[in-house]
This record gives C-alpha cells, sequence and structure tokens, in this order.
C-alpha cells in the first residue's frame, strides 16, 4: 500500500482551514466587544414559525415529523428562537445581554440551485437601545470584514420605518403593497408612478414613494434631501435616529465605509427601525444583514429591545478566497519505523503527543513521501532525528526530548 | 475607475441600443451588425460589452457576471430577478397580452383555463392574481398555434402590432403589461462601484433626451 503521509495542498483540508480561519476571525472580533457564544437547537417546534407574523415563511422551511406525529423543522433562523428563549427567561428591558453564534441555518430555497443549508455567524444584542450600540454594531461589523482584509466594501444603511409610514399612508390591499415593495426595491421609478396613480395614491405619499429608491448616497446630503418626504412624526423621528447613528459612525471613523439608502427593505419583516446590508467585491449578493428589531419579543409576550446582523459564511468565503490564508498547520514529526521497532516507536509517538508535537508514525514499508518538518527514523539498529539538514543519533526518549 | 461589464441581449434590440449607447457618447468601435464576436470594449475600456441571449441577460446580471445589462422588460418579469431596475431606455416597446379564439369566452367567466406561454410565469402571476386556478404550457416559440389546434384555451404573449394574433385568426383579450427595454444593475456592484454605475446612467439619460 502506498500513502502519502500529509498533503497541505489536500482541497478538503484547505477547505475547511480556510472556513475555519474566517470564523476564528469573526469570533475575535465579535468577543473583543464583549459578545459570547452561544448556540440554538438544530430542531424546533414548526408552531413556533407559524405564531411569529413577518418571520419565516412557512413553505421555506425543512420539516420533519417526530415519531408522535409532532411537526418539527431544522432551524431556519437563530435570531427567532434566541428571543424566544430570552422572552421565556423572563428578561427584562433593564437587563442587558450580548450573544455571538455560528450556526447553520437550514431552508429549502437560499437559491436556484437546491442549496438548503447555510452558515451564519452574528451577534445579537439584547436590552439595549441607542444611536450609540446601533453604531456599535455597525462598528462591528465594518471591523469585522477589515478583519478578514476586504478591501472594497460597503455597507447600506435604512430605516424600516420608512417603507412601513409609506404603506400605511396608502390604503393599498396586501398584494399591492407587496407589489409597491417590490418596485421600491428594484427601484424601479419608472413603474412606481403609473402605478399609485392608478391606485388613487395620495399625491404627497406617492411623491415619497416615487423618492427613496433614488435617496442613496452620502448619509448626510441623502438625510437632507429625504426631510421633505417625512410624512409624519415617526418618519422624522427616523431620520433624526439615523442622524444621531451617523454621527457616533464618524466617530469611530467609519463613515466612509456606509452609505444611506431608503428603498431598502428588509425580506424579515420584524425589522422595527435601523436596518443594513453588506456588499463586497466579487459577491452578487449581500454577505451581512441585520438591523434593530425591537418588536419581535412582543410576539413572545415580552418587551426587549435588540439589534442584530448576521453574516452569511459561504458568500464571504466566496469573496475572500483571494485573500492570503495561512498554509495549512502540517505536521510537525513523522515517526518512521520498522516493524520490529513498532511498540518502541508507538511508546515515542505518544510521549512526543504529550509535549503538544502533532505526530504521524508510519511504518516504513508504507512511507512515500513524509511533509513534516522532522522525522525520526527507527531501523533495525538505529535511531536518528533527521531536522533540517542535520541528523542526529539518540539514546531512548529523554535524550530524545532533550535533543528536541 | 474599475472597468464595468455590461449585458446585451442579442436580437431584436441590439442594434438600437447600441445607437441610443453611441448616442450617450459611449462607442464600441469594433461593434458592426454581422459581427459574430460577443466581447466589445470601448477605447477608454472602462466598458466590457458583452452579447447574451436575451432570457439569460438578468442571470448575468444578478450573479454579478455582468454589472449592468440591458434586456426588455418581458425577460425581467420572467426571471424575477433580484436586482435593480434603474432606467426606462423606451426601445422595443410592446405588451404583454392574453389572446384566444373569437369564440373563447371572456376570462372573467373562466373557470379554469389551460395557458400556452413563452412566459409561464408571467401567466401564473397575472391569473393567480385575477383568482383564475390555470395550467401552463411552456413554448419556445409559435405560440398562436396553440389554442388553434386545440392545446390550449388561451396564450399569453408579447403583441407588438397585433397582426401575427390577427393573421391567425385569433384576438387580444386583456392586456397584462407594458414592455420596453430596461437597464438593469446588480445590487453588489450598484455599491461597491456606485461611481461608475451613476456615470452610465448619467450618460445614458443625457442620450435619451
Amino acid at each position: 500500500m502506498e500513502v502519502q503521509i500529509h498533503d497541505p495542498q489536500d482541497p478538503n483540508i484547505r477547505a475547511y482551514q480556510t472556513r475555519e480561519e474566517l470564523i476564528q476571525k469573526m469570533k475575535m472580533r465579535f468577543s473583543l466587544y464583549g459578545y459570547n457564544q452561544i448556540r440554538t437547537s438544530t430542531f424546533e417546534p414548526f408552531e413556533l414559525y407559524v405564531d411569529a407574523t413577518g418571520t419565516i415563511h412557512t413553505d421555506e422551511m425543512i420539516k420533519i415529523i417526530d415519531r408522535t406525529g409532532k411537526v418539527l423543522v431544522l432551524r431556519p433562523d437563530v435570531t427567532i428562537p434566541i428571543t424566544r428563549e430570552l422572552a421565556a427567561q423572563n428578561f427584562t428591558a433593564s437587563e442587558h445581554t450580548r450573544y455571538f453564534y455560528v450556526s447553520d441555518v437550514f431552508r429549502n430555497s437560499f437559491d436556484d440551485n437546491g442549496t438548503k443549508e447555510k452558515s451564519q455567524a452574528g451577534i445579537e444584542c439584547f436590552g439595549e437601545k441607542s444611536a450609540e450600540i446601533d453604531a456599535e454594531t455597525i462598528a462591528i461589523a465594518i471591523q469585522t470584514l477589515k478583519d478578514l482584509n476586504v478591501t472594497n466594501f460597503k455597507l447600506e444603511i435604512g430605516h424600516a420605518d420608512f417603507f412601513k409610514q409609506i404603506a400605511a399612508e396608502t390604503e393599498l390591499n396586501p398584494q399591492e403593497l407587496e407589489q409597491l415593495k417590490k418596485y421600491i426595491q428594484a427601484k424601479n421609478i419608472t413603474e412606481i408612478a403609473p402605478f399609485l396613480e392608478k391606485h388613487n395614491v395620495k399625491p404627497e405619499v406617492a411623491e415619497a414613494a416615487n423618492a427613496i429608491p433614488l435617496l442613496y448616497g452620502n448619509p448626510k446630503t441623502v438625510i437632507n434631501k429625504a426631510q421633505k418626504f417625512a410624512l409624519n412624526d415617526t418618519m422624522k423621528e427616523a431620520l433624526r435616529n439615523l442622524s444621531e447613528v451617523y454621527e457616533v459612525v464618524e466617530a469611530y471613523g467609519l463613515e466612509k465605509h456606509v452609505v444611506l439608502d431608503f428603498g431598502l427593505i428588509n425580506h424579515m419583516d420584524y425589522y422595527s427601525d435601523i436596518i443594513f446590508q453588506g456588499f463586497i467585491d466579487n459577491v452578487a449578493k449581500p454577505v451581512l444583514m441585520g438591523g434593530r428589531y425591537d418588536h419581535l419579543s412582543e410576539q413572545f409576550d415580552a418587551s426587549i429591545p435588540a439589534i442584530g446582523f448576521a453574516f452569511d459564511v459561504e458568500a464571504l468565503i466566496e469573496g475572500t478566497t483571494k485573500e492570503s490564508y495561512e498554509e495549512p498547520t502540517s505536521v510537525d514529526i513523522t515517526v518512521i519505523y520498522e516493524k520490529t521497532r513498532q511498540q518502541e516507536a508507538l511508546y515515542i509517538a505518544g510521549e512526543l503527543r504529550e509535549q503538544g508535537l502533532r505526530i504521524i508514525a508510519i511504518p516504513a514499508k508504507n512511507v512515500v513521501k513524509a511533509n513534516s518538518r522532522s522525522i525520526i527514523q527507527l531501523t533495525e539498529n538505529k535511531q536518528v532525528l533527521l531536522a533540517g539538514n542535520e541528523t542526529k543519533e539518540f539514546n531512548g526518549i529523554d535524550d530524545l526530548k532533550d535533543i528536541l | 475607475m474599475e472597468q464595468l461589464t455590461l449585458a446585451l441581449a442579442k436580437g431584436r434590440t441590439a442594434e438600437s441600443t447600441i445607437e441610443l449607447l453611441n448616442k450617450a457618447g459611449i462607442d464600441f468601435p469594433d461593434f458592426h451588425e454581422k459581427s459574430r464576436k460577443l466581447v466589445f470594449s470601448n477605447p477608454e475600456n472602462t466598458l466590457k460589452l458583452i452579447f447574451v441571449k436575451a432570457v439569460d441577460v438578468c442571470t448575468y446580471v444578478e450573479t454579478g457576471a455582468a454589472d449592468v445589462g440591458v434586456v426588455g422588460k418581458d425577460n425581467i418579469l420572467e426571471a424575477g430577478a433580484d436586482i435593480y431596475e434603474l432606467l426606462d431606455l423606451k426601445l422595443g416597446k410592446c405588451k404583454f397580452s392574453v389572446a384566444g379564439l373569437q369564440d373563447t369566452p371572456p376570462l372573467e367567466e373562466a373557470k379554469k383555463l389551460v395557458v400556452a406561454s413563452k412566459y409561464p410565469r408571467v401567466a401564473e402571476n397575472y391569473f393567480q392574481q385575477r383568482g383564475i386556478p390555470i395550467t401552463t404550457i411552456k413554448l419556445n416559440g409559435s405560440v398562436e398555434l396553440a389554442p388553434l389546434i386545440g392545446m390550449s384555451d388561451v396564450i399569453v404573449d408579447i403583441v407588438e402590432t397585433g397582426n401575427t394574433i390577427r393573421e391567425n385568426g385569433l384576438k387580444v383579450m386583456a392586456d397584462i403589461d407594458d414592455i420596453s427595454t430596461r437597464l438593469i444593475v446588480n445590487k453588489s456592484s450598484f455599491a461597491t462601484k456606485t461611481e461608475s454605475i451613476q456615470q452610465v446612467i448619467e450618460q445614458l439619460k443625457s442620450g435619451l433626451e
């Protein structure tokens, strides 16, 4: 049998290590801001998502029927179960807690290729509501992208109240609102105006709906332009909120990475205030999404202000593999032995592993090529350590440890 | 500035789109009608033009293979892609319509319909909104034939002058949507290459005037 002992170019190892390294960097960044890791259950009750409105469409979820006939779903989301959990624990708005997670989520239609599994790495900050925490959350997202050596990226910030208030000021039915939402998401101003006219929407509301898709770009400029389309106090408040958040983002010195987009509408209806998404070079879809969701907990009879976001890990990998990642960690020492000295060789290998060295032990007849930094050879009558160009003989394990 | 890739639909509207681009100050000197080349660049090398099948333009743009695209609304509606649709280039104007035989009863009276179309998604959306259950038959051409030989009750198709419909003894029963050529943009490109894209949009707008 021929065995290649260790191949640093092994694509499986490389793929895993790239991913691990990326996740480690994200975890590090999250924990530097006081976030602690948690995980949620893989199986969850179907009713949790049926009862929670504005969350995930029931067709999207992957369902399983257990022995008793109960319907379960594979974790379609992380934010919802964490919020439900905190609500069940009588978490009150006066408490604060910061969680992060790296979890797989499962849905039927992530894309047209039938991908059903996706890894998310995200943070959720519960109990705090201020422009400072909103800006900090945005800063964490930006800092994480910098940690990953992403050079060209943009965070688009919007406000959930803008579309919600415009929708409330019209008398469109849900189906028509869905159509309007699609037009705004597509920035399709060609069709918004005739559509609103056809449905007798008040001129000032129509004007606002027509304007928001193109309210995009430098936050200060865009907020100024948006003032005249603020139809009511809630929208004015939204603009004040965005200004405040942006001021803090400036204080972090990160303003060049953000733009405002009033046409931004998240597909999750539970967002209540600021919402945002991030784009990087060479990835066609957002690599991160998030926002404030103060009302989600109300669906579980609690009142917990919260903000969070999640990275799409696979999308990030797609966009960052060209960046330099470390070589996969290799083996420190290969122990190659004659069958007659097997017991001794396995003992040496075991002792060295106790010292924290990565060891592969293998009979001489199986060896093709060893890619470790050093090699220990146990032949019929000799034991040597080959390190670099040097060859050293040694007597027993203690002597070996001394040489090492 | 970064180079942008522009996907252009081959066929019907390609030539008039190139004319519009020229008017907007975007030239592709290598381009001529009979060329079989699929990739062209402007002299400044800021734009790369690729010719793709009309039905594929949305795919190129949604996946980011192209930053911007020029394609008919008919294909955009059928693709249902998550993209920006920023400008009406007002070329290739026509309509999506429902057509049937002279004696086909009005659509409002229909209980269930068999609909033949090159655009099954458009057909489904239209009838679903009206609460009429349908079965769609996807055809790739000569759609007018379907009601004539009893394959379907009605068709959903593009109607430009109505000649093809009339010559085959059919009548237009309802209009679904107006169609024209649009400028579409990938959402990520819009965020990361904002300046270059805004510039193309401004140039095209001036070309439209």
